[in-house]
């Protein structure tokens, strides 16, 4: 397996009788944000905290920077990680500036102080310094959370569904500030159920259900699931011309309206062969598009490959 | 160590937005206070029988007869030095009963408020943070255990008879409020801790503190009618048995608080 920021090999945890991961392997290259999909109870947080060195895998291993993770290494390869969990977790008697000054002192960063001064300013926060916790919005709270994991300038961030239960906008913004650190250099690796954030922000993707059951990047997932396809655009109803393709040899060809569906995944003839059929029988052609399936398709596949995804 | 200190910090901080925990211990210091009170002052004044003159208090009596710095004393005076001695004990709930509302709601108020997995991802070690929540709750419980002791004190000079309260200010008073009353405390916290790291619940963690308290009463109890006089010798003979439990609690904490276990089982 390559090199990477951090790898993964083999990791596997068991509760009891319950086996929560099977055998997952990744490894995080640097700067890119990698995020882990699947459905509740899919192991996302028991590998999320696995390779954040909170709990062990039964079998596997965690390596960071090429480092083995393991009970003597844990605290010191923790500090080169921030962890942004599912809940906020701000105590909310405290102010947010006391909350981050808390975790600054524990990371043992000089001048703490300065390093929360520093982070109020960077997440946009300053005016809100002083107030307790308590009274933050729900978007507010996980901005403090954000600066919080991210106060000891770690090189990878795990963000634990850093989205959930945000209104658009204040999703919006955790989204912008996750792709600023990517921009920053830093290894994202997110965990979501939240495939439209997935499909804006992530450079590569993985789909678990206990077991991996695909990476790549989206497109490569995309083209892995679904044959290519064509989205053709015709001044005039298409129905014509969805009879002259299916002549030429395309099995693959569905009408709405003026647009031409036309799969040619597993045909002979390329895109200009299936323009020129149409432009030889006299079509009118607006626009050739290739057609994507949403992310939520490629996924709901993946989970269920013999199920029908839409 | 500075982690622990920054978790320190953090917890005194947090205390002091959160005093109502302390109102349990308001209230036991009252009543422990009150109590002596009504007994050797409220109650003689109202029914007009010196204390001196009832055959309950014979054991008393034969004390002040055997006691060098008692001889000093007028009879009904010793007798009050003698009830405000004995009730001392009860002022050592104070400062148990801080340490234990503190300390059952320390970790379990992590894990309620989901504020305790932010916290297990720093490179914290368990010593550490068991170190930083223990001196959170300790600190507070010693604060709580002097001024309770100076209340007793002040209210002694105020109501007994004279004599009474330089009889009371004696190495035999700080033992048992300023010795055992941490001590005391430490093992109430350190319970709580050992239960709270187990338990999603601050109650359960709480009412198994009830080990810890019910000796006092028991040796009030002694102390008026079994005839145990809680001497220099015994204090220091309990403070060493607190020790050595303290020294078990503290080897059975590091070993109970597994943070798999907690971050699993955390519903």
């Amino acid at each position: 397996m390559a090199s990477g920021v951090l790898t993964a090999s083999h990791l596997s945890r068991r509760f009891g009788d319950r086996l929560a991961v099977d055998d997952v392997s990744f490894t995080l290259a640097p700067g890119e944000i990698f995020a882990l999909l699947g459905p509740n109870g899919a192991g996302k947080t028991t590998t999320l905290r696995i390779l954040a060195g909170l709990i062990a895998p039964t079998t596997g291993s965690v390596e960071i920077d090429g480092q083995r993770m393991g009970p003597q290494s844990a605290p010191q390869l923790r500090s080169r990680i921030g962890f942004l969990t599912e809940a906020p977790g701000l105590w909310d008697r405290l102010t947010v500036r006391d909350n981050l000054l808390v975790y600054a002192r524990m990371y043992g960063l000089p001048a703490p102080r300065k390093v929360v001064d520093d982070a109020l300013e960077r997440f946009e926060i300053r005016d809100r310094g002083d107030d307790r916790a308590a009274q933050l919005s729900k978007g507010l709270k996980q901005r403090v959370a954000l600066a919080r994991s991210l106060l000891h300038d770690p090189r990878i961030a795990m963000l634990d569904e850093p989205t959930s239960g945000l209104d658009p906008g204040s999703a919006r913004e955790v989204r912008d500030l996750v792709l600023s650190l990517r921009d920053q250099g830093r290894t994202i690796l997110l965990c979501t159920h939240n495939l439209d954030e997935v499909e804006r922000v992530a450079d590569r993707v993985a789909v678990l259900s206990r077991r991996l059951i695909a990476v790549g990047t989206p497109a490569s997932l995309r083209s892995k699931v679904f044959a290519p396809r064509l989205r053709i655009t015709l001044n005039q109803p298409a129905e014509r011309y969805a009879t002259v393709l299916r002549t030429a040899g395309l099995s693959d060809v569905h009408v709405e309206g003026p647009v031409l569906l036309v799969g040619i995944a597993h045909a002979a003839m390329t895109t200009p062969d299936v323009v020129r059929y149409l432009v030889e029988a006299g079509a009118g052609i607006e626009t050739v598009m290739p057609e994507e399936p949403p992310l939520e398709d490629v996924y709901l596949k993946l989970l269920n490959p013999s199920g029908d995804a839409s | 160590m500075s982690r622990a200190l920054a978790l320190l910090g953090k917890e005194l901080a947090d205390l002091r937005q959160n005093l109502a925990i302390f109102v349990p211990s308001v209230i036991v210091t009252v009543v422990a206070i009150f109590m002596p009170v009504m007994v050797a002052v409220i109650v003689p004044a109202v029914t007009g029988e010196r204390l001196s003159d009832s055959g309950d208090l014979e054991i008393a009596l034969e004390m002040y007869k055997k006691d060098p710095t008692m001889r000093a004393l007028e009879p009904e005076a010793a007798i009050q030095a003698y009830v405000f001695q004995y009730f001392l004990v009860m002022l050592v709930l104070a400062p148990i009963t801080s340490a234990m509302s503190v300390a059952a709601s320390s970790v379990i108020g992590e894990k309620q408020a989901r504020t305790l997995e932010p916290l297990l991802v720093t490179p914290i070690t368990t010593l550490e943070l068991l170190g930083g929540k223990l001196l959170g709750a300790l600190l507070p419980a010693l604060f709580v255990a002097v001024i309770s002791l100076t209340l007793y004190l002040v209210v002694v000079a105020a109501v007994a008879a004279n004599g009474v309260f330089s009889v009371l200010l004696g190495p035999r008073t700080l033992g048992v409020v300023l010795l055992l009353g941490p001590l005391a405390s430490m093992v109430a916290l350190q319970l709580a801790i050992c239960v709270s790291s187990r338990v999603n619940d601050a109650r359960t963690a709480q009412q198994l503190g009830i080990f810890v308290i019910l000796p006092i009463p028991a040796l009030l109890l002694g102390q008026i009618f079994g005839g145990i006089e809680l001497t220099g010798p015994l204090i220091l003979w309990i403070a060493l048995g607190l020790f050595l439990v303290n020294i078990g609690l503290m080897w059975v904490a590091i070993r109970l608080f597994d943070r798999e276990t907690i971050l699993t089982r955390w519903k």
